[in-house]
């Protein structure tokens, strides 16, 4: 799985991860994330050649099931924000 | 007419009265006699020693001040009845709206069937069962190590949970980490994440069987297929609850995500004071 951990000897067989990378992972994800949202991007592996060096660090960071999981977390977020938005909209028309 | 003219029509008319009641008081009395039914009022029947003495005197009434069968005496006795009566079933709705209250939050009453027997191993190879969460109060997650963020974070509102009941209540709380991976959740595995958490949690897991067993007790939705790759890379979908179990072993409810940890100490403290009470005041 590739965990860059110091405090971790030689595994022979994939252990999971503990806070220290998983931490780690979520931060990457995160600066990956700021960056795509700085972009505009909200679907993964779109933004074309910008944010290379925040995704390499991320997908090096986090196992690939994860990584996916925190994808499709995004764009599905992403969707509910737009729909919440709009039933905001109305419920505040409808105040009125 | 002239004034004294007036008085002595007057005095003839009271006289004229008092003869006529005079007259039907002794016609009562002899319809009395005869044992008939009283038709004045409507609710007293048959004339008694005392029936007798009351009705001559009611039976004077309607002549002057009632409405068919509603004399003042009825009036007066109706709208005391009537306030009593509104008092009582004040009184008594707001018990009863007590009682089904108490009834309602009470476990005993339609408790869900949550929880069972199970056989697990401990992260420290021990054996594991139900019986086992007797005489504390547990809490029971359902997760797997290579869990994303949502079972860490539950792991961690638990860890923080317990950590201030037990400086409310002292240690009488177990947590309990049940694994839904058992393809790559080994016991030390397990015992190496819980090193993350508190420190009195129990990490169990069994083979596919057991695991399946253990989630069909305790309503546990979770997606590990039973031929899953050990060494594979997969996340596992499962329901997403932390159940608090009271020291008999018996359900008592069930924490989700949206349940902050100062709510869940709040609900907690509730559950131990009334299972307290029902208890005798017993120590747990």
């Amino acid at each position: 799985m590739g965990w860059f951990s110091s405090n971790k000897n030689e595994k022979t067989e994939p252990t999971a991860p503990n806070r220290e990378n998983r931490q780690k992972c979520w931060e990457t994800r995160d600066a990956y994330f700021e960056c795509l949202d700085k972009a505009g991007v909200v679907k993964a592996g779109q933004e074309g050649s910008i944010c290379r060096g925040e995704k390499q660090e991320y997908e090096g960071s986090c196992a690939k099931s994860w990584i996916e999981y925190f994808n499709q977390r995004r764009i599905i977020a992403d969707a509910q924000k737009e729909r919440l938005a709009r039933t905001n909209e109305q419920f505040q028309g409808a105040k009125k | 007419m002239t004034r004294p003219g007036l008085l002595q029509n007057a005095k003839r008319f009271t006289s004229i009265q008092t003869q006529s009641r005079a007259l039907q008081s002794s016609a009562q009395r002899l319809i009395y006699r005869r044992a008939r039914p009283a038709v004045t009022h409507g609710n007293q029947v048959q004339p008694t020693a005392f029936g007798k003495v009351t009705k001559r005197f009611a039976s004077q009434l309607p002549e002057r001040n009632s409405i068919g069968a509603f004399t003042p005496t009825a009036a007066a006795l109706f709208v005391v009845a009537g306030i009593g009566l509104a008092f009582y079933f004040r009184n008594e709705k707001t018990r009863l709206e007590e009682e089904r209250e108490k009834e309602r939050s009470a476990k005993s009453y339609g408790r869900p069937q949550v929880g069972g027997p199970f056989s697990l191993t401990t992260h420290g190879n021990k054996s594991f069962t139900q019986d086992d969460l007797l005489g504390k109060w547990s809490l029971v997650y359902f997760g797997f190590t290579n869990c994303p963020d949502i079972c860490p974070a539950e792991m961690d509102k638990m860890t923080e949970v317990i950590n201030s009941a037990q400086k409310y209540h002292g240690d009488i709380f177990l947590p309990v980490f049940i694994s839904v991976d058992p393809a790559r959740d080994s016991t030390s595995q397990i015992s190496q994440y819980l090193e993350d958490f508190h420190s009195q949690f129990v990490g169990l897991v069994g083979d596919y069987a057991t695991t399946k067993a253990v989630c069909k007790a305790y309503r546990v939705y979770f997606s590990t297929p039973p031929n899953a790759d050990p060494n594979g890379d997969y996340l596992v979908d499962h329901s997403i609850f932390i159940y608090l179990m009271d020291p008999e072993g018996k359900f008592v409810d069930a924490f989700g995500q949206v349940v902050t940890s100062a709510d869940a100490q709040a609900k907690i403290n509730g559950y131990i004071e009334e299972w307290r009470k029902d208890h005798g005041g017993s120590r747990l």
